[in-house]
């Protein structure tokens, strides 16, 4: 084919202004010079590179002619020498040009025969900027042979052409203008996409921005303006292309990943990505590894992802990936784009201007294609996110009414709960009030019992001395009657008997008589027991009273100063019969015991109390009185002689005892052994309170079938405290 | 009619009261007077009291108790209950019982004392004549039953010679059972006055 020298410049006015949003030509290809097929290239290959330029010319032999306008002799660690001719008769500002940033040197030789007349040397190992097109002057003399020495694990093209030096030099400007238009594409796309991904935050946005920086950094190496990010590095001049197509494949997969959302949509391809992916990154470990040519084909074979993601796009869409007919396009472009560079790099299409365009503006289209995608796919989530926030909206505001209407409920119900409770609160209320009214009650019902049991003693053993004083009194009036009457009888006869009067014998006689029969010895004894009696009586009465004196009021609160052994001797006088008739009540007292600061009324309840219950308690256990034994004492405890700390009471029974369980209930409220009737059972808690306002100590010791004992301790102390507080 | 001298029995634990009890009423009847209950049992057995009196409260036994011990033995004797307090329910009980004819409280009023004694003695005495009435009739019906059987067999032996005896004697029996009658009915008459 051939092509028009002013071709290029056409073309471009015509991307312009066909293209006016894409004027991405690289210039790729658009040489502007001299028909390639005007040159005749002849090639051998040298495997280990050892053929010598002194060498070459034996080499002739083995030369084959290449053809085809951009002849390729595919990649491969082998030098290849290619003789060039066809350039003799050519101006003497025509130059040959080879249009191959990729190679990885070039180097000319200018040969006369054995004899190295010039050398030169181009490609990307030498990294210089000059030679991203690199132009060789052609030989002075036409006899002379022009060799090339190429070597390139990317595939060997060999577009030579031949080109007027101002051509070169206004193609290079062309392609640097290109290129720069190109990156400021990418560029903005990048920019606009890396703001995008910060802005969104979507992953697919930053997988977007290293598909567009990779696939951009691909157009650079292809055109071999990625030396000018890594200079001279030899290594990277060979692995540059190698790695930054595998950046892109890794980065294209990664997006396709994410835009596609293939974990959710086709995730069963996911796992033909991994293997994708892991070829990628196989051909990163082989460039590190020194196997470029492995990690170039590696690369290639990744190129398979292309189709693979084209595929995977239409299943996407088809499965109802909204973004999906987006990226099947863009990558349909990409792909054709790329089919289209393998088509011309391997001569099946013709090497034109157009046909190097496709690249870039296929990249382009691509990029720009998937940002719309993005942008849609933005649009897309943003729609189904503002219907989501619409449904959460709607949501919340009827979860909002129910709330409200579950509160209203709630509240109501609480407030039927507080009601109940107010009322059963009021309720509990009046119950405690009338327990408080029953215990009061109980507590005075026990008073009243120990007021009885105390009216009780006290009738009976008042009655009895009352009952011999009055008997006697009327008993003795008569005695006094009869001994008058006799008396009398006695004076009359004995002043008869003086007056001489008649029958004054027989009145002496009739006075004997009578007191004789009225028995006046018997009638003188009578009287003076009488009187003795009542006596007596008086006596055990005004006892009774002393007695209750010491009580005091049953129920005062006054602190009167008494004697224990008073108070006791009280008490047992007052139980009187009902507790000394039924048992042994031996009492010792300890004569030198001070008298107590005390409530003696309410200690008087105590002392009946426990002696009542300790009667009862040998009253159930022996049958015979005579067996009962009830021992009261009173001590005075002193820590050093002469000296009293405190007074102790004991109380102690030979009756029943108690086991250990009963003794530690003994005082609780309302807790007794006695049949229902016979006892409130606050006896004993009442004293156990009388006890502690006295500050008292009560013990109890109690054995069943052995007997109890009550021991309480009044510290004398704080009795004085409690006087000189009375006080 | 009562020209027997009655008999008393007191029993009280304080013996300043058995000395003004017996001061009391020693002009009118015989006064025992004992301070300790199994004494008390022995000079019932020993001598036919008419009345006894026990103080309620005493040491050992009450007198309700005492009463309840000797109920037995001395079924007639009219017992009467006294006390210096009266232990209601206890007392209430004891006279439904039967224990006790009646109860009088300390300090006693000896008059009405002395009209419980008696009255404890006609009780005492009607209880008595009961009791020997009883026998009598008992006595008395099986006399008759005896001269019948005597009769029967006199007729059976004799024949018809037998009988005109034999209704002499039932004829006599007649004659003897119409004064028995007049005897009982006027002693039923004296009983219910």
């Amino acid at each position: 084919m051939r092509c028009c020298p002013p071709y290029g410049r056409v073309h471009l006015r015509r991307w312009v202004w066909a293209l006016l949003a894409l004027p991405l030509l690289t210039g790729c290809g658009n040489t502007g010079g001299q028909a390639v097929d005007a040159l005749t290239l002849e090639a051998f290959e040298d495997p280990t590179s050892m053929v010598r330029p002194e060498q070459v010319h034996l080499k002739v032999a083995s030369l084959e002619r290449l053809k085809g306008e951009r002849p390729n002799l595919g990649s491969s660690e082998s030098a290849h020498w290619i003789r060039v001719s066809g350039w003799q008769g050519a101006p003497r500002n025509v130059r040959i040009l080879l249009d191959n940033p990729t190679l990885d040197s070039i180097d000319a030789f200018v040969l006369d025969g054995p004899r190295v007349l010039k050398t030169a040397s181009a490609g990307a190992a030498y990294g210089r900027q000059e030679d991203l097109i690199p132009t060789f002057n052609l030989p002075v003399n036409e006899d002379h042979a022009l060799w090339f020495r190429v070597r390139s694990t990317k595939p060997v093209l060999l577009p030579f052409v031949l080109t007027q030096t101002d051509k070169a030099e206004m193609l290079r400007e062309r392609r640097d203008l290109a290129v720069a238009l190109y990156t400021g594409m990418v560029l903005a796309i990048l920019i606009y996409n890396c703001f995008l991904a910060f802005s969104t935050g979507q992953r697919a946005y930053f997988s977007y921005t290293f598909v567009v920086l990779t696939v951009g950094l691909v157009q650079w190496g292809f055109n071999g303006y990625d030396r000018l990010l890594w200079g001279s590095s030899p290594w990277m001049a060979v692995n540059g292309l190698t790695v930054m197509g595998a950046c892109s494949g890794l980065a294209a997969l990664t997006f396709a990943r994410h835009f596609l959302e293939v974990r959710r949509y086709t995730p069963k391809w996911n796992r033909l990505i991994r293997v994708l992916l892991g070829i990628y990154w196989a051909a990163l470990l082989a460039a590190l590894a020194g196997l470029p040519i492995v990690a170039y084909n590696l690369v290639n074979l990744g190129a398979l992802s292309a189709p693979a993601m084209l595929v995977l796009s239409i299943v996407s869409w088809r499965r109802g990936h909204p973004s999906a007919p987006w990226y099947f396009v863009a990558w349909l472009i990409f792909l054709i784009a790329v089919t289209m560079q393998a088509l011309r790099d391997f001569g099946l299409l013709a090497s034109t201007p157009i046909t190097a365009t496709f690249m870039p503006i296929g990249t382009v289209l691509e990029m720009l294609l998937l940002s719309f995608a993005l942008g849609n796919r933005i649009n897309v989530l943003k729609r189904s996110s503002d219907q989501a926030n619409a449904k959460a909206l709607a949501a919340s505001l009827e979860n909002e009414r129910i709330v409200k209407e579950q509160n209203a409920e709630l509240e109501a119900r609480v407030r039927e709960r507080t009601d109940e409770l107010a009322k059963a609160n009021a309720g509990l209320s009046g119950a405690l009030e009338e327990l408080k009214g029953a215990q009061d009650q109980l507590i005075q019902t026990e008073k009243l019992a120990s007021l009885g049991q105390m009216t009780a003693g006290i009738a009976h053993e008042l009655n009895n001395p009352i009952n011999y004083v009055q008997s006697n009194a009327t008993s003795l009036r008569r005695d006094l009657e009869e001994l008058i009457e006799i008396i009398e009888a006695h004076a009359a006869a004995l002043s008869s008997l003086a007056e001489g009067a008649p029958g004054a014998e027989e009145m002496v006689g009739r006075a004997r008589e009578r007191a004789r029969q009225l028995d006046l010895n018997f009638l003188v004894e009578e009287s003076r027991q009488l009187i003795k009696g009542i006596l007596e009586g008086a006596d055990r009465t005004a006892r009774i009273v002393g007695g209750l004196r010491v009580f005091g009021r049953m129920d005062g609160d006054q602190l009167v100063e008494a004697s224990l052994a008073e108070l006791l001797e009280a008490s047992i006088t007052v139980l009187g019969n009902r507790a000394r008739s039924k048992a042994n009540i031996e009492v010792t007292f300890d004569e030198e015991a001070p008298p107590l600061w005390c409530q003696s009324g309410k200690l008087s309840q105590v002392f009946m109390n426990i002696i009542m219950n300790a009667v009862q308690a040998t009253e159930t256990r022996w049958p015979e009185s005579e067996d009962r034994k009830v021992d009261v004492q009173l001590n005075g405890v002193s820590a050093q002689a002469g000296e009293f700390t405190a007074l102790e009471v004991r109380i102690r029974d030979n009756g029943t005892g108690m086991d250990d369980l009963t003794r530690q209930r003994i005082f609780d409220p309302f807790y007794t052994t006695k049949d229902v009737g016979m006892g409130t059972g606050l006896g004993l808690s009442i004293v156990k309170g009388i006890l502690d306002d006295h500050g008292a100590d009560v013990t109890v010791e109690s054995t069943p079938d052995v007997g109890t004992c009550f021991v309480l301790t009044f510290p004398l102390a704080a009795e004085n405290a409690a006087a000189s507080k009375v006080a | 009619m009562a020209e027997e001298i009655i008999r008393v029995l007191y029993l009280d634990d304080e013996e300043p009261n058995l000395f003004s009890f017996k001061a009391a009423f020693r002009r009118e009847f015989e006064v025992h007077t004992c301070d300790e209950p199994h004494k008390a049992v022995r000079l019932l057995d020993e001598h036919n009291f008419h009345v006894v009196l026990s103080d309620q409260r005493m040491p050992r036994i009450s007198g309700v108790e005492f009463f309840e011990l000797i109920m037995p033995d001395h079924p007639d004797v009219s017992r009467i209950l006294v006390t210096g307090y009266a232990d209601t329910d206890a007392v209430v009980d004891a006279i439904n019982k039967g224990q006790v004819y009646r109860f009088v409280s300390k300090p006693w009023n000896e008059e009405e004392l002395r009209g419980v004694i008696r009255s404890g003695y006609d009780l005492n005495r009607s209880r008595v004549r009961n009791a020997e009435q009883g026998t009598e009739v008992l006595a008395l019906l099986e006399g008759l039953g005896a001269q019948l059987g005597g009769c029967a067999d006199e007729l059976e032996g004799g024949g018809a010679a037998a009988a005109g005896a034999v209704a002499e004697k039932l004829r006599e029996m007649k004659v003897q059972l119409a004064g028995e009658h007049a005897r009982y009915e006027r002693w039923i008459q004296r009983s219910s006055n």
